[in-house]
């Protein structure tokens, strides 16, 4: 939809809807080859790129589609550094509204609780009809945020989205479970839901599109406008400690194939032979 | 005296009806001008069309004389020829009558005669232009013609007003009779059928108002058929050579078209004479795309989004909807054009067709929603690691580990050429062998060289293709300040690609004073080095290579920039080696299909691949090695030959490596590739 269309659309129905997304800077691993730091307290950082998480890439591209059906707002919330203000600016180019950043400052070690807890803070000076998450961080992946907000503001709450249909008075979800089967749930509004990666195809952000959106003010807040102190927050205010980070140990039934390419090939094309994968 | 009387036999009644409906065709015809014209002037944007000669000997040599529509179908040019100058010189005749008749009278005695003879002459030609064009269509059925209602509308009413009017004139001569009209020889020729009749003059109206009425009736069609093409294309031409108005719009989410005037005029003078649909590699693959497909579906996209007063908007819908098209064309097609040029180079009103699919991708990328998955990935790799293949910027330059390169970012310069190896060539395995053995050529021959390592960008080729304007933007920048900081004057590249975006797309629309004004750098595919090495005589061959070998013109040198001559020489110069052309050649080069970012996307629904259709032409040749020299064409050809099933008749080269082959270089380690190994082994 165009923006005129969309404007005239817009006119004929008037049925808002405001949507907050919880969203995470993430390192983009696909091809990296990680490495460990000295201390093993977390992956070495430096030559990475950085990212908007991907459940919750879908999960702004849901919330934006469900505004430009409905009407309403999108505001995207961030925990982090400066640097995460460019995945706040991807989720305002993908055609959320407003952005809020939540400066990290006394959050580092902070584990879901305690991002869940400043997240919260700010959730509940704003009006919504839904809050959405991505199911998991690709960093942490510990689906905890969803669901902690979805207590502290004592919502219903549903996890695993992959469909979202708009009701009279509320909506229904479906969510996925083990082996392709599918939940069905109505759900009253306001909600929260953490949404799974396959709910939609998330748009493309052109280079453009962000310059457009460099010009929006992020709505920057610390702990201390939260109203947090340093033992509810980070590594004190968290119910989880990191141990230790470390790469699997090589094991059994794994081969390492090693050489040049050539080499490599006809070895790998020799083992599916002998276990019969060819013929 | 020999003259011609005015509205013969028809009464003042008569007289002034004709002139209220001349009146009211004129109006129409204007109104379907000024929709058409409106449009045209919001898409220029406040751009200003300047005086400029070649555009003007463009519109004279392709125009007027038809040039592009003798090439290739002289029975096409000669038919346009015949039905253009009938035309012409049947209104000039009527423009002619009308001083005569308005402003002072001059077609008396002889000149009266000469005029005479001249419109019949005309009439006949138009005439003869018609029936080769029914013949042509109807017929003979050239394949790339079609049989719509608006074709038959065109060509049988104008049939229609050139016999009647011949025979109006005939019915006039056979009453007059006077000496003088043997001048009138066609109209003498149709007075035979009218000298028996009793009622002559009677059947003389009725011929006239038929006459008056179709040819009225045909101008007010002119604006809203086709036939519009008798104004626009004569634009078209003329703005070929205009740089300043050729870009679309810059910020295309605000903009309700995506196009350029130049690409706007050019949708109004396409006639569907379907050349373009004969020479597209992807609709000769039978997939759903073709040019004159994708222009209809431009217009009729661009005109539904345009703001215009409702009157104008309506005759302009009509105008848009005479042709709904029979094509299954829809916007996920435009990812189908590989830019290849070849619409563009037989195209008699020059409509630069993949600038517009360029511009109608633009939009696609803005709004984000439909742009294809693959290329979606690219561009992020692009945007993150400067190259479209894997999201890393580590490996870039580990074609050269063991080759001791210097590396220029490093400082292990100072180097005469930068060596700009390109994200293809870096990344991808069998196209690393283009330039392993370049590296190898240029060191043979102790040129001082260095390649910017793993700091060299991409050169925006993919983004600029894709539509994805603010990232060529960006990329451009890092290019430019990179070349700059290194103060590097002379650039030589592996790809076409890379080569044409820096020759023709980073200075071409630039604004004066701007920062990258100040920069300028050399650049040169390698292609052009090889045979400036060659005519130094640092090119050496000290055997021969007894070898059949046939040449693929890469669009992006041979099309885009006609670089045709310098790969030819440099093959034949190898003592032994035998060059044979396929069918397609040199600008009529058939495309591999890896271009317009095609390499990044899945494989389209179509009969067979682009490529796989070039190895069977190459193949047919009996040559025993096909010769490239683009890294794109490569990686193509050589999956198409496996593919295809001709891996043991035929082999897929880089010039570069057939030279190294031929020049008898050692290879620098034991490690050269699969597909160099093979050759290596064949070619002795």
């Amino acid at each position: 939809m165009r923006a005129w269309q969309k404007k005239r659309y817009l006119q004929l129905e008037v049925r808002n809807m405001n949507i907050v997304v919880c969203i995470k800077q993430v390192p983009e691993v696909g091809d990296a080859e990680l490495e460990i730091n000295r201390d093993g307290t977390d992956i070495l950082r430096e030559d990475l790129e950085f990212e908007i998480n991907e459940w919750d890439n879908y999960a702004v591209e849901e919330a934006v589609r469900l505004k430009e059906v409905n009407g309403g707002k999108v505001t995207v919330v961030t925990l982090g550094d400066e640097d995460s203000e460019d995945v706040l600016r991807h989720a305002l180019a993908m055609g959320a509204d407003e952005a809020i950043q939540i400066e990290e400052e006394g959050f580092e070690g902070s584990d879901g609780l305690s991002i869940a807890k400043a997240l919260y803070r700010v959730l509940k000076d704003l009006s919504f009809d839904l809050v959405m998450t991505g199911v998991q961080s690709s960093d942490d992946g510990m689906g905890q945020v969803g669901v902690y907000l979805a207590g502290m503001l004592d919502l219903p709450y549903a996890t695993l989205v992959i469909k979202i249909e708009k009701k009279e008075d509320g909506i229904i979800v479906n969510r996925e479970l083990e082996a392709n089967t599918q939940e069905r749930l109505e759900m009253t509004l306001p909600a929260v839901l953490t949404i799974q990666t396959g709910i939609n195809t998330p748009r493309y952000v052109s280079i453009m599109g962000i310059q457009k959106v460099r010009k929006v003010a992020i709505n920057e807040v610390s702990a201390e406008d939260l109203g947090l102190d340093s033992e509810d927050i980070g590594s004190e205010g968290s119910i989880f400690s990191s141990l230790h980070f470390s790469m699997p140990q090589l094991g059994e039934g794994a081969e390492m194939l090693t050489g040049s390419i050539e080499k490599m090939s006809e070895q790998a094309a020799g083992i599916i032979r002998d276990k019969g994968g060819m013929s | 005296m020999p003259q011609r009387q005015l509205f013969l036999n028809i009464d003042s009644c008569g007289v002034s009806l004709f002139y209220f409906i001349a009146a009211l065709a004129v109006a129409l015809f204007l109104l379907g001008i000024v929709s058409r014209i409106y449009l045209w002037v919001k898409s220029a944007k406040g751009k200003k069309i300047i005086w400029n000669s070649e555009g003007f000997s463009n519109f004279l040599v392709n125009g007027l004389l038809g040039r592009r529509l003798f090439k290739g179908d002289f029975s096409a040019g000669i038919m346009h020829f015949l039905l253009l100058w009938g035309f012409a010189g049947l209104f000039a005749a009527t423009t002619l009558v009308a001083i005569d008749d308005y402003l002072f009278s001059f077609l008396k005695g002889n000149v009266y005669i000469v005029f005479s003879a001249f419109a019949d002459a005309a009439g006949l030609m138009l005439i003869a232009g018609v029936l080769m064009a029914v013949i042509r269509r109807y017929l003979q059925r050239v394949p790339r013609l079609e049989r719509r209602t608006e074709d038959f509308l065109a060509v049988f009413w104008l049939l229609l007003v050139g016999i009647s009017g011949f025979a109006v004139e005939g019915s006039r001569l056979a009453v007059q009779n006077a000496s003088w009209e043997k001048w009138s020889f066609a109209g003498q020729f149709f007075s035979m059928f009218f000298t028996h009749s009793g009622n002559s003059a009677g059947l003389y109206q009725f011929l006239w108002w038929s006459h008056a009425l179709l040819s009225l009736l045909f101008i007010a069609y002119i604006p809203y058929s086709k036939l519009f093409h008798i104004l626009a294309a004569p634009a078209s031409l003329y703005l070929e050579k205009q740089p300043g108005i050729i870009s679309g719009a810059e910020d295309v989410s605000e903009e309700r078209s995506p196009f350029s005037l130049r690409e706007i005029i050019g949708f109004d003078s396409c006639t569907r004479c379907g050349r373009c649909v004969d020479v597209c590699p992807s609709a000769g693959a039978g997939e759903r795309f073709a040019p004159r497909d994708f222009i209809a579906w431009a217009r009729r996209e661009f005109s539904l989004n345009m703001d215009m007063p409702s009157l104008l908007s309506k005759i302009h819908g009509n105008f848009i909807n005479r042709d709904p098209g029979d094509s299954s064309l829809t916007e996920e097609n435009i990812w189908n054009c590989t830019t290849c040029m070849a619409c563009l180079e037989v195209c008699p009103v020059f409509l630069h067709t993949p600038d517009a699919v360029r511009d109608a991708r633009k939009r696609v990328i803005e709004e984000g929603t439909k742009v294809p998955s693959f290329l979606s990935q690219a561009l992020k790799n692009v945007f993150k690691y400067n190259n479209p293949w894997e999201a890393t910027k580590k490996k870039r330059a580990k074609w050269c580990d063991d080759l001791d390169v210097p590396d220029l970012s490093a400082a292990e310069g100072p180097a005469d050429l930068c060596y700009f190896v390109g994200c293809t060539t870096s990344m991808e395995t069998r196209a690393q062998g283009l330039a392993r053995s370049f590296v190898q050529i240029l060191r043979n021959a102790d040129i001082s060289f260095g390649t910017l390592g793993k700091k060299e960008p991409c050169c925006g080729d993919i983004a600029r293709r894709a539509g994805e304007a603010g990232l060529f933007e960006m990329k451009k920048e890092d290019c430019i300040s990179l070349f700059s900081d290194l103060e590097i004057k002379d650039v030589v590249t592996s790809s076409p690609h890379c080569f044409h975006t820096f020759a023709n797309e980073y200075f071409s629309c630039q604004m004066p004073g701007s920062a990258e004004d100040q920069f300028s750098f050399r650049v040169r595919h390698y292609t052009q080095v090889l045979h400036e090495l060659l005519e130094k005589g640092f090119i050496k061959f000290p055997s021969k290579l007894p070898l059949k070998v046939t040449y693929h013109d890469p669009c992006y040198l041979g099309r885009y920039n006609r670089i045709f001559d310098a790969p030819r020489e440099v093959i034949q110069a190898i003592p032994g080696v035998t060059l044979v052309e396929m069918f397609h050649n040199r600008e009529n080069s058939l495309c591999c299909g890896g271009g317009g970012d095609r390499m990044w996307q899945e494989d389209m629904e179509g009969e067979v691949k682009m490529s796989e259709k070039r190895i069977r032409e190459a193949a047919d040749t009996g040559a025993e090695v096909v010769i490239t020299t683009c890294p794109l064409c490569l990686i193509m050809l050589e999956d198409a030959c496996k593919t295809a099933g001709f891996e043991n008749e035929l082999r897929v080269m880089d010039l570069n490596e057939l030279l190294v082959r031929a020049m008898d270089i050692k290879a620098v380690s034991g490690d050269e590739s699969m597909a160099e190994k093979e050759i290596f082994a064949a070619g002795g």
